[in-house]
């Protein structure tokens, strides 16, 4: 310091009394006005001396503090401003800094030049806590500075965000009397660090210079970088200027060792975002993780683990789900809902395929009377339970299906095909549709069927009492000639008595009883005697249009009648038929009891015969549906229930209430009951009906039961009882365990779209438009629609050398989204669950 | 399927159902990825029948006398092409062309959403997640479903993972009001070191301490823990997966950042590797009424490098309270049977209670002596009871029991894997007033720095963790477990308090967290848990100095520091002893 200049001199106390702040502050504001630039303050621990002193334009201000300076010394400094503080200062010196010189010679207390931007702080011992903190530097300025010749205190340079400290470190015993060992021999802890405790935290800007241990600041917000040239000769010339102004040049050569100094700055804020000096989570889990836990990690040992995440859509094993091609799984509607079986689905694919013919013979496997039955008497389930009914859409006309067989001018040979003569004789007594059908499928399987029937013609009910408005007779004949060459034996006019068919059951291996329900119910009331049944009014009805014959009808009046017509079924001869023609004259006010689907017939055959007025009644909701109902209706036929009917006389019938319908014929129209005499005692019955098992095995194992006698039930039952029954018997003759040979279930029709179809076409003309307009359920049709819709392109179609197909899913295609699934016709493709990994 | 059915009581619309999917047919490619994706198969492909109709000018009908002419019209007027009346592909007919409609079909793909109870949408949302349009995503009902009705199917109650499904939350009420400036010394959360752990165990006073070191020669072992606890979620109701990624992640919190994070293992044993390990350290060991993978566990103990933190008897969950468990047979595969010693394909119960214990007195002195004795009484045991108006009569028990080390109570906004939902949404008692009815009881014993209490169940359910945590903390909690919260942020769980999700019960948790099928645990990567699990300690570390700096009084966790806390719900701010502002 230049000791010439001359220094006006304030006092900081007049006399006993210390002079306040604000007082002195307006001395020395005076002093400086009156043209003073050099100031000498004799302190008291007055506030802020030396600061903002600009009343001095650019002449330089000299400060000069003897005594106790106050806290914040120097605070907001201007530039021209050089303060020289000759004992140690306290709290805060050089605060809010804007450029003064501040020299202090002894230690300086917490939060030296907090806030600065600008000016030079040079501090000729050590500083408390918070020295350099929240510092900044003004770009338009130069950065603040700091000089400490000893050390910090704790948490120096918090939130720094500028300006250039340095820390000598310099601790005379230390320095000038080194162990030998090296060792710090101060006990405190913190003073191991020559910038204190936790230094340098939130630090975003600035360099800090420092000789000694450092080690302990914030890495999250500083680093050590290495000393250029540059930096090493900026620090040794203001090192000189520093140890200049705090009078000790003589350390110079001592401090000015560059291996003892470190430079650390603050991390800029790119360099925060990386690395925090950890691991990063993959080399903990391979270094750290397993190696201590082994390879694979924590299961390692329990399971293999394959590494890595697997993406949410997968194919191969990974997929969750995955579809499969179902094609004939499922039984479609039509199949399993008649009686017969008749793969009714297969058989629209042959017509769609252009094979007609095959798709006929294809119905001869199931049933000796496609035409027949199928074409024209059944109630056809089949289109009952069809999936197009679900949104009204018309079924496909099985009728239409049945038919075809009548004009097909199929060969003989088309006839289908025989297996190998087992050499097995089966006995079948009732050539009805039923017995027919059995007789059909042993004679398929190979074996000898022989019909045994108590008629003249064989087909049983179809034959002698289904009125011919309900089927071209040319249809039945020629079926029936079907028959007849396929099953060579057939012996009619055999009447089966108890004697005989144990005869029968020691000449045949086997014995199928299909004999039907042909004794009529009849009431038991007064009067029944007066009532026809309705089988001896339809055979009679039937065999009066075939001779034509217009005479038929002979006037016999019902009080006539004998009783004998109640058993009548057991009767033959001429007697009887007399009885018969008596009770069905004169025909003109006819009742029904019974309004049943044969009550409709014979409704439509009495109406035929020229009947006026004709009454169904019955003691409930009538059963009649379907063309029987409607024709009868068509015919004028009233129904009338509930009605229970009392008495019958000669002038009708009188019903409980005491209503009398009047009458001239009176038909009992109420269902037949078998009879079953002639199986004697040893095959149990129930309720006058055969008990059969589930494969129509009687109580004697080798004798079957099929059709009426073990119950009631359409022709398509009796059919496919015959059927199954042959295949039962078949497994037998073949030492296997009889079971159903097609358990499959019907498809669950939601998986059929019917959406591909349109519904405002309500009726077929075709063969070919049924086949197009079937929706095929559970049968592929072939139409490669999952092909198309499938968005990974894995489904082929894979054929083989005998022209059949399938469609395969490629697993390492497919992503399991069930697109085929979802798009398929007819509900081939379905999503299962994959296998279990 | 046909629009066209017989229905029953149970046949729902898409109207019905808790979600709905909204799906933009413009939008769509039909890449199948979303029918892929979802878990439930709420979604499919279908065909779709659209008739258009031409307009028909009514004056030409009028004066055309047959349908014959009409039709003839429609074409002309239509000035299309004949391919507008020709069937569109995918259409079978080729006949009728005579009596072709005058409006034909059009027939075309689509997204469609099943109404079945089993395949109803639960709102997951991955096939949002999957579509490379924005095509396709769920909406939540507005209404009260109809659903709900009807999930009873075969008598069988909802039973579901999650939640509560209530976003009402007490805890993020609870304001932190003593904010200090220049009353106290400001501390600031970035720059000073706070002490942010707690202590669990039997924390006797000094002296008291001494002489029980003299007398017995043996203190109360106690572990400096942080204050956030991972809550036990088994091995079995978490994916192997999941459950790696949360052991990676606490180890590296220990080992890496000297975080001294704990979790507890649920019941459901522990990996033998993990038994063996020095990260066994970090583990608290639960012990609960089915006392599954025990055995493995006991002939562990021989070959410990470390002890566990801790040992917890699991009496009760806030979420099903007073009910057990059910781990089903199918899930149960080769993996938890080791893990769990039992054999595959067994379905395994855990009881609503521990069947030899008949009483308070009986459950809390055997249980603890037991489990203390296995470590030589170097290691803390505590009970964890579910929230309860009762739960003062197990820690005041507790309290006479030199050997128990703490309690923690769960409340009732607890998560869970499975639950009837009737146990979920209606059984259990809040956590916030059971924990400050706890811990003023210990403040009258004088014993509040003796016996930790620790806080679960729904904390941080609406993204407020650090906020519920230091609710709790200053209610009286020496610490909070989180359970939910954890699958949330760690490993993206996306089930919500609407509803959405909650399926962990089912096996087919779509981001793997809840599911033992590979195809879906293997979508969770363990290092990307651990990665979040590191990420979410450290988040709730700067929030929870965030909140107790600005109160100034001490670096170190503000336990029971209820002067602090203030709610504008004057009965609220009654019954929990805190101050009522508005």
């Amino acid at each position: 310091m230049n000791t010439n200049t001359f220094y006006v001199n304030i006092p900081g106390r007049q006399g006993d009394k210390r002079i306040p702040s604000r007082v002195l502050e307006e001395m020395i504001q005076n002093a400086v006005e009156q043209g003073h630039r050099a100031i000498e303050v004799n302190a008291y621990g007055q506030h802020g001396i030396g600061g903002r002193l600009w009343k001095a334009g650019s002449d330089k201000i000299k400060i000069r503090i003897q005594g106790q300076s106050g806290q914040r010394t120097g605070s907001l400094g201007f530039p021209n401003t050089e303060i020289e503080v000759m004992g140690p200062a306290s709290d805060d010196i050089g605060w809010l800094n804007a450029g003064a010189e501040i020299v202090v010679h002894g230690n300086a207390s917490n939060g030296v030049m907090n806030g600065a931007a600008q000016g030079k702080v040079y501090i000729g011992g050590n500083i408390g806590a918070r020295g350099m903190t929240m510092t900044k530097r003004n770009p338009r300025f130069e950065p603040p500075e700091l000089w400490v010749i000893g050390s910090a205190g704790d948490y120096f340079g918090e939130f720094m965000a500028g300006g250039i400290a340095v820390v000598c470190g310099y601790n005379s015993s230390r320095d000038l009397h080194p162990r030998k060992d090296g060792r710090d021999e101060s006990n405190s802890i913190l003073s191991q660090s020559v910038l204190g405790y936790r230094p340098l935290v939130g630090m975003v800007g600035g360099k800090v210079f420092c000789r000694g241990d450092a080690t302990g600041f914030s890495k999250n917000d500083a680093k050590v970088i290495p000393i250029t040239d540059l930096d090493w000769d900026w620090l040794c010339i203001n090192l000189k200027v520093f140890l200049q102004k705090i009078n000790k040049l003589q350390l110079f050569d001592n401090l000015s060792k560059r291996s003892e100094w470190t430079l650390i700055r603050a991390k800029t804020p790119q360099e925060k975002l990386i690395g925090k000096g950890r691991l990063s989570m993959q080399s903990f889990r391979q270094d750290v993780w397993d190696r201590e836990l082994g390879k694979g990690g924590l299961i390692g040992d329990l399971q293999e683990v394959e590494r890595g995440a697997i993406p949410l859509i997968t194919k191969g094993d990974l997929r969750r789900m995955v579809p499969m091609w179902e094609h004939a799984k499922y039984k479609a509607p039509c199949q399993a809902n008649c009686p017969t079986g008749i793969p009714v689905q297969e058989r629209w694919h042959l017509i769609r395929q252009g094979l007609a013919d095959e798709a006929t013979s294809m119905g001869l496997k199931y049933t000796p009377f496609p035409a027949t039955v199928c074409g024209y008497l059944c109630p056809n389930p089949c289109m009952a339970s069809c999936t197009k009914n679900l949104q009204y859409m018309t079924p496909v006309n099985v009728k239409l299906l049945g038919r075809a067989g009548e004009s097909s001018e199929l060969p003989l040979d088309a006839l289908p095909s025989v297996a190998e003569k087992s050499g097995k004789r089966i006995a079948v007594i009732g050539a009805g549709p039923g017995g027919i059908s059995v007789a059909w499928h042993l004679t398929l399987k190979g074996h000898e069927a022989v019909l045994f029937d108590e008629s003249k013609q064989i087909g049983g009910k179809i034959s002698s009492v289904i009125p011919d408005s309900r089927l071209p007779k040319e249809t039945l004949n020629k079926e029936l000639e079907r028959v007849k060459k396929f099953i060579p034996d057939i012996r009619l006019e055999q009447k089966i008595t108890p004697k005989s068919f144990q005869k029968i059951k020691k000449e045949f291996d086997y014995v199928i009883v299909a004999a039907g329900a042909r004794k009529p119910r009849m009431l038991p009331i007064q009067g029944v005697e007066f009532a026809i049944s309705a089988n001896d009014f339809l055979a009679k009805a039937k065999e009066n249009q075939s001779n034509q014959t217009d005479t038929f009808i002979k006037a016999i009046r019902l009080k006539e009648n004998q009783t004998k017509a109640v058993d009548s079924q057991v009767k033959t001869g001429e007697n009887q038929a007399q009885a018969i023609d008596n009770q069905i004259k004169p025909l003109k006010k006819v009742v029904i009891i019974g309004a049943g689907n044969v009550g409709c017939d014979v409704a439509t055959e009495a109406h035929r015969m020229g009947a006026e007025t004709i009454t169904l009644i019955d003691v409930q909701k009538p059963a009649a549906f379907g063309k029987e109902k409607e024709d009868a209706e068509a015919v004028g036929a009233t129904f009338q229930w509930p009605c229970f009917t009392r008495e019958i006389t000669p002038n009708g019938v009188i019903l409980d209430d005491g209503e009398t319908l009047e009458a001239d014929t009176v038909v009992i129209s109420i269902g037949d009951v078998p009879d079953t005499e002639f199986l004697g005692k040893d095959i149990a019955t129930r309720n006058g009906f055969v008990s059969v098992n589930e494969f129509n095995q009687t109580s004697d194992s080798a004798v079957f039961a099929i059709g009426d006698i073990v119950g009631p039930g359409l022709l398509t039952h009796a059919i496919g009882a015959g059927k199954r029954t042959a295949e039962a018997i078949d497994s037998i003759i073949n030492g296997k365990e009889p079971k159903p040979v097609d358990a499959r279930k019907e498809i669950d029709k939601s998986r059929i779209s019917l959406e591909y179809f349109n519904p405002m076409i309500k009726s077929y003309n075709s063969l070919e438009e049924c086949g197009s307009e079937c929706a095929s359920c559970g049968r592929c049709r072939d139409c490669s629609i999952c092909v198309h819709v499938c968005p990974e392109s894995a489904i082929d179609r894979f054929e083989s050398e005998d022209g059949s197909y399938e469609y395969r899913a490629d697993p390492q295609k497919c992503i399991g989204c069930g697109f085929c699934t979802g798009a398929c016709p007819c509900g081939i493709w379905n999503l299962v669950s994959n296998t279990a990994v | 399927m046909s629009s066209n059915r017989t229905i029953k009581p149970s046949s729902l619309s898409v109207s019905d159902l808790p979600w709905q999917i909204d799906w933009k047919k413009e939008r769509c490619t039909l890449c199948g990825q979303c029918t892929a994706v979802c878990p439930v198969q709420a979604i499919s492909l279908s065909v779709f029948r659209k008739r258009n109709i031409a307009a028909i000018n009514p004056s030409n009908l009028l004066n055309s006398s047959s349908r014959a002419a009409s039709k003839s019209f429609v074409c002309s007027s239509n000035q299309t092409d004949s391919s507008e009346f020709s069937q569109p592909i995918g259409s079978f007919n080729q006949f009728n062309a005579e009596e072709q409609p005058l409006s034909p079909f059009e027939t075309y793909y689509g997204i469609r959403q099943k109404t079945s109870i089993e395949e109803a949408c639960i709102g997951c949302a991955m096939c949002s997640m999957v579509c490379p349009n924005d095509a396709i995503q769920p909406h939540r009902n507005h209404e009260i479903d109809r659903y709900r009705f009807h999930i009873n199917q075969d008598g069988e109650p909802r039973k579901r993972g999650g939640r509560r499904n209530s976003t009402a939350s007490l805890l993020d009420r609870i304001k932190f009001i003593r904010i200090s400036m220049l009353t106290d010394p400001a501390l600031d959360a970035g720059r000073h070191e706070f002490e942010l752990r707690t202590l669990l165990g039997r924390i006797l006073p000094p002296k008291e301490n001494m002489e029980c070191l003299r007398n017995n020669g043996w203190i109360p072992p106690v572990r400096e823990i942080y204050p956030l606890i991972i809550g036990g979620m088994s091995f079995g109701a978490l994916s192997p997966t999941m459950w790696e990624g949360l052991q990676m992640g606490v180890a590296y919190l220990n080992e890496q950042l000297g975080m001294p994070v704990r979790i507890s293992t649920g019941e459901g044993g522990c990996p033998p590797r993990l038994l063996r390990s020095r990260f066994l350290k970090y583990v608290i060991l639960q012990i609960a009424s089915g006392y599954f993978g025990w055995d493995e566990i006991i002939h562990a103990i021989p070959h410990m490098k470390e002890d566990p933190c801790a040992i917890e008897v699991k009496y009760g969950q806030g979420a099903k309270p007073g009910d057990g468990g059910l781990l089903m047979w199918h899930k149960v595969n080769k993996l938890i049977a080791a893990i769990r010693g039992v054999p595959q394909g067994v379905s395994l119960p855990s009881p609503p209670t521990h069947q030899t214990q008949y009483s308070i007195e009986e459950s809390v002195a055997k249980m603890i002596i037991s489990m203390s004795m296995a470590w030589g009484f170097r290691v803390p045991v505590y009970p964890k009871i579910s929230a309860s108006s009762t739960s003062l009569a197990v820690l005041n028990n507790l309290t006479r029991n030199e050997y128990a080390s703490g309690l923690v109570i769960d409340g009732e906004d607890g998560g869970t894997g499975a639950a009837y939902s009737v146990s979920m949404d209606h059984m259990g008692h809040p956590i916030a007033s059971c924990i400050r009815d706890n811990y003023l009881n210990l403040v009258h014993l004088g014993k509040q720095n003796e016996i930790p209490i620790f806080a679960g169940g729904g904390i941080g359910k609406n993204g407020n963790l650090a906020a519920n945590a230091a609710a709790l903390i200053m209610l009286g909690a020496s610490g909070v477990q989180i359970g939910k919260y954890v699958m949330q942020a760690a490993a993206g769980c996306i089930g919500t308090e609407t509803d959405r999700c909650n399926m962990c019960n089912t096996g087919v948790c779509p981001k793997g967290i809840t599911s033992q099928d590979p195809r879906l645990y293997r979508r969770l990567d363990p290092e990307d848990v651990a990665q979040r699990i590191v990420e979410l300690f450290v988040s709730f570390d700067i929030e929870l100095k965030k909140i107790v700096a600005p109160l100034g009084r001490s670096t170190s966790l503000p336990i029971g520091m209820s002067d602090a806390l203030g709610i504008d719900d004057y009965q609220v701010a009654q019954r929990l002893n805190i101050k009522y502002v508005v």
